[in-house]
């Protein structure tokens, strides 16, 4: 046991002398914290309990938009808490939450049109193309590209180029012209994919199927069945193989929807 | 045919790609015939539509002098535009860059920190150079008279125009203000009377070539945009002309697809066609009668033309 802590202690000691810490500033406050934190563990390691402005951890649900400076320049930078590692003196501010209007409509009513793009969100037409929210996005979309696009009809278009978008709402918070960037992102990826991408078949038939209850005999099989047995035909359930020819096809067929 | 084509930057506007398709598509088409590979710069973006007139608020001109800093990073020397407000921002954007050294300095150091990210490697670029205004801004009957030459349209010309009698219509942002634009005299401009001649047109002069349609008005006053609408297709009307030319969408919005309203404020009023003057080219050159998209159009133009419903000669 002894032992043990002397090994634990003589770590922790290595540790503290290797582990590199820097200055930050958060919401003006100065702390030093291990160089290799991102800002959302920088914050946390500080002592701030993370509430809201804190959901996926992984770069993808777009809650933890921040905002820094550095003391020498005069750019804002931005970025993902979660996905940015801390800089020296860099001046922090997380924006978890920033008021945005969001129109609301039923999209199988919508037509896949600039017009209706523009009734739902007619402030749109107030964009004077600075360019800021394309310098504000962490994701590195050009939105200042899309809500162009959006403006002049190609809602295909637009749905593409801003398909990146994590919600984040930075563009939204430095919009000079009062826009929500990314609501109209979205409502064209929804109109896009509602009225503009072409129908997966495969995808209608698999779904008939369900209707029809083909699956329902082997579903009740499967729900009867004992766990050891489950385990093992799961174990040995036939999967397309990772280089496999183009034309595979598995050998029990009898789940197997072909066009 | 098998010329090599000139390439030239084209800035076609927001209202060219979803409300007047038939104004961007026959530009392509006669430029295509004329030897020309249009060109239209990378990410463009609205130009504004409004020159901003304000000495201070001079953010408007953030996005017109970086379509035109495109144009040049492009390696283009010049841009055409055949919608009359594009003309009219572009242009005077590119003078206020030549003449106003503090616009210049201010819009140059904020457009300096646009970001550009390329779409395959996600590459972004900044630090952009400086734009001076040395771009030429063309209005298309300016490029025509100037540069294609009357000479060339007269040669090519497939279909003869000659009962056509058609009056000009200039209205606002072709000619004015005075000294900013260049493209004619504004008091008394003949451009758009020599090309209509040359492409084999009747003109018919008429008194309201030069006044405003109601242009924005259609939207917070309608009746007063109706009555000027009206002053200017009743005018034409009595002078003779059986179409009205014109390069601007809005004034082609007020005085074609508004000409319900102005039956309903005017009761007398007669249906009178709107053509674009790329239509009207696009038609003398041989161009297809699909492209000219007559059918976006509330007053029909197609007997103007000679032709009926479906595009047989009358």
């Amino acid at each position: 046991m002894s032992n043990n802590s002397d090994s634990k202690k003589k770590n922790k000691k290595q540790s503290e002398t290797t582990l590199e810490m820097v200055p930050i500033f958060i919401m003006g406050k100065k702390h030093d914290v291990p160089a290799t934190l991102t800002i959302q563990k920088a914050f946390e390691y500080a002592g701030y309990q993370l509430v809201r402005g804190c959901g996926c951890r992984g770069g993808i649900c777009g809650a933890c938009g921040t905002v820094y400076r550095f003391p020498d320049s005069y750019r804002i930078e931005v970025g993902l808490a979660c996905q940015t590692v801390v800089k020296p003196n860099m001046y922090i501010s997380q924006i978890p939450f920033f008021p945005a209007n969001k129109a609301v409509y039923d999209i199988e009513e919508l037509e896949p049109t600039g017009s209706t793009v523009w009734a739902l969100y007619p402030e749109i037409f107030k964009c004077v193309g600075c360019g800021t929210c394309t310098r504000s996005c962490p994701m590195d979309i050009d939105v200042m590209e899309y809500i162009s696009r959006a403006i002049r009809g190609d809602i295909a278009g637009a749905a593409e180029l801003s398909f990146d978008c994590v919600m984040c709402g930075l563009c939204t918070v430095r919009c000079p012209s009062e826009e929500v960037q990314y609501n109209i992102g979205i409502l064209t990826r929804r109109l896009y994919g509602r009225h503009i991408a072409k129908r997966a078949k495969h995808l209608e038939d698999a779904v008939e199927n369900v209707k029809q209850k083909k699956f329902d005999k082997g579903v009740k099989k499967l729900k009867k069945m004992d766990i050891d047995k489950l385990k093992e035909i799961y174990s040995a359930r036939e999967t397309e193989p990772q280089f496999g020819p183009e034309e595979w096809e598995p050998e029990n067929k009898d789940y197997l929807i072909t066009e | 045919m098998g010329n090599k084509k000139t390439k030239l930057h084209y800035y076609p506007g927001c209202t060219l790609k979803e409300k007047t398709t038939n104004l961007d598509d026959t530009t392509y088409a006669v430029m295509d015939l004329l030897g020309y590979e249009l060109i239209e710069p990378e990410n463009w973006t609205c130009c504004g539509a409004e020159f901003p007139l304000t000495e201070e608020k001079i953010v408007g001109l953030a996005a017109p002098v970086r379509i035109l800093r495109q144009v040049k990073l492009e390696g283009g020397n010049k841009v055409f535009t055949v919608c009359s407000f594009c003309f009219n921002v572009l242009k005077r954007a590119n003078e206020a860059m030549v003449t106003d050294p503090l616009k210049h300095k201010r819009i140059n150091a904020f457009l300096k920190d646009d970001i550009t990210i390329d779409r395959v490697t996600g590459d972004k670029t900044t630090g952009f150079p400086e734009y001076n205004g040395d771009v030429s801004v063309l209005h298309l009957l300016e490029f025509i008279r100037d540069e294609v030459g009357y000479e060339k349209i007269r040669a090519l010309i497939k279909r003869d125009l000659g009962k056509v009698k058609v009056v000009p219509y200039y209205g606002c942002r072709l000619l004015r203000p005075k000294g900013k634009i260049g493209i004619d005299k504004p008091d008394d401009p003949s451009i758009f009377e020599e090309f209509l001649e040359n492409i084999g047109c009747e003109v018919i002069d008429f008194p309201f070539k030069q006044e405003c349609c109601g242009s924005y008005l259609s939207l917070s006053m309608p009746d007063a945009a109706s009555e000027a609408s009206y002053n200017v297709l009743r005018s034409a009307k009595l002078n003779g002309a059986d179409v009205l030319a014109l390069s601007c969408p809005l004034c082609y919005y007020n005085l074609d697809r508004r000409q319900d309203r102005i039956k309903e404020k005017f009761p007398e009023f007669h249906e009178m066609p709107v053509l674009f003057f790329t239509q009207l080219l696009a038609w003398a050159l041989g161009v297809d009668e699909e492209i000219l998209g007559l059918d976006q159009h509330f007053c029909d133009p197609r007997s103007v033309l000679g032709i009926d419903k479906s595009g047989v000669e009358i």
